[in-house]
């Protein structure tokens, strides 16, 4: 029933996939947290009407499944961009469109939403008394932000945000669904065509798990390094 | 130099200060104290905007402030001519000692790296902290902190310094060291306002006491005339509840 001789073969196969994979992972990551970033300090400031956009943004994208918000901009970011295009006079083929560009802004649109609460938390943790402290000095809100905010709330925020990637990594696998091919969608694939299911998807299997440890020590010796306090 | 007129805020049905009228002069030592509630430290925050009054008016030497007509300017300014000390020390906890007395001098004041730090060192020198200087905020006990506190204020050379009760989350045995170090403040001539429930304390080192009472100055005078002949029962029936207290 295993057959250990197709292990190496498909491994080979199967690993090909991971730098794809995590260049996808890292562009989420690294643009929905900005966007989600945002999206808090929106909150956190009190911006009246953006902060009413942010909170219904909230809704939506955490309560729609990510793969009808997928399927979603499958079918209208190519219109949306040629009417985008048309709107500033220049002709695009949005059909053209590559599929793994779909899948990440419809995974940047989703995570941002979860972001946003991870860097709330963040900034609420943070006390309001070193922004008296600060007030009093004289710091303006960019110094204070920029002196003594981020570099504490970013360090509370670093756990929270290695789950993150790591749940970017499996969302990435909803790619399936549009033809891109990512770790899993590859042990699919490399199983398809050999029959052996079992041994390819526990290849994944191990693939993910040894991320998943990397990250997760990375995020742990960062967070120790920046934690002073 | 320092003169708040009619100083109104109340938090929602809560009236917190009364219509609050007083003048400071320079090198003047005061010392506000009064019951829990009555508008103390909110008085205190209002001089430099970290609460905001209903309506009143600020004069700091030539700076003018109507608080119901914000004006960004004059707070800055006031700001940067006032330094607090905190109940809660509010110490950066990313920095360490020196660098939290470093920053302000560095982000407002536009000074340099160097000069910053010479400014640093003879501030933490003066508050006992020297050996300190490269510990973080964790690492130091309530004292220690409050010291840090006291330096990062004392070293932007502010005009006034404002103390909010910087003994009251101390550990008794650590009182001391802190009271030391704001009386040897004080004696140097630095105008200041010390909100405190030290009533010996608070004898000792100013040269005025003010008695606030449900969101007023009930009674403002010089410590033998507050301590020794209370104007009021109000006050008598006070200082007799700390006196047993303590």
């Amino acid at each position: 029933m295993f057959d250990m001789d197709v292990l190496l073969p498909d491994f080979r196969d199967i690993i090909g996939a991971v730098p794809v994979t995590l260049a996808m992972a890292l562009i989420v990551f690294v643009v929905s947290t900005i966007i989600g970033g945002l999206f808090a300090l929106v909150e956190h400031r009190r911006i009246p009407v953006l902060r009413e956009f942010v909170v219904a943004y909230k809704v939506v994208f955490k309560g729609v499944p990510k793969v009808i918000v997928i399927f979603l901009v499958y079918y209208s970011l190519p219109a949306v961009i040629q009417f985008l295009g048309s709107l500033v006079g220049v002709t695009l083929n949005g059909h053209t469109t590559s599929n793994w560009v779909i899948l990440v802004v419809s995974l940047i649109a989703c995570m941002a939403a979860f972001q946003a609460e991870i860097v709330k938390g963040a900034l609420n943790s943070f006390d309001t008394g070193q922004s008296d402290a600060a007030h009093s000095l004289g710091y303006k809100n960019s110094q204070l932000f920029r002196r003594i905010l981020f570099p504490q709330v970013v360090v509370s925020a670093i756990p929270d945000l290695a789950s993150s990637i790591m749940v970017i990594m499996k969302a990435l696998s909803l790619g399936f669904a549009i033809e891109v091919v990512d770790i899993f969608a590859q042990s699919q694939l490399t199983a398809a065509l050999n029959f052996y299911y079992l041994e390819a998807f526990l290849i994944a299997v191990v693939i993910y798990m040894v991320i998943a440890y990397i990250v997760t020590q990375l995020a742990d010796r960062t967070e120790r390094a920046l934690r002073v306090w | 130099m320092l003169e708040l007129k009619n100083l109104r805020l109340s938090y929602g049905s809560t009236q917190i200060l009364n219509g609050v009228d007083l003048s400071v002069r320079r090198g003047d030592v005061v010392s506000i104290i009064g019951p829990s509630g009555t508008g103390k430290t909110t008085l205190l925050k209002c001089i430099n905007y970290l609460v905001k009054p209903a309506s009143g008016t600020i004069t700091f030497d030539q700076i003018r402030m109507d608080y119901q007509r914000v004006d960004k300017a004059a707070i800055q300014a006031i700001r940067c001519r006032t330094a607090m000390v905190f109940q809660q020390f509010n110490v950066f906890k990313n920095m360490t000692v020196i660098q939290n007395v470093m920053d302000p001098l560095v982000v407002v004041q536009r000074k340099s790296k160097d000069e910053a730090r010479q400014i640093a060192l003879q501030e933490l020198e003066r508050v006992g902290l020297s050996a300190k200087q490269d510990s973080y905020p964790s690492q130091l006990s309530g004292g220690q902190l409050q010291r840090t506190g006291i330096a990062r204020a004392l070293a932007v050379r502010p005009d006034v310094m404002l103390f909010d009760e910087p003994t009251s989350s101390l550990d008794p045995e650590l009182v001391g060291e802190v009271l030391k170090v704001i009386k040897d403040v004080a004696s140097s001539g630095i105008t200041s306002l010390l909100v405190t429930h030290e009533m010996q304390f608070a004898r000792s080192i100013s040269n005025r006491i003010v008695f606030m009472d449900k969101g007023i100055v009930a009674a403002d005078g010089s410590p033998t005339e507050i301590f020794d002949t209370p104007s009021s029962p109000r006050l008598a029936q006070f200082l007799n509840s700390e006196h047993t207290h303590n």
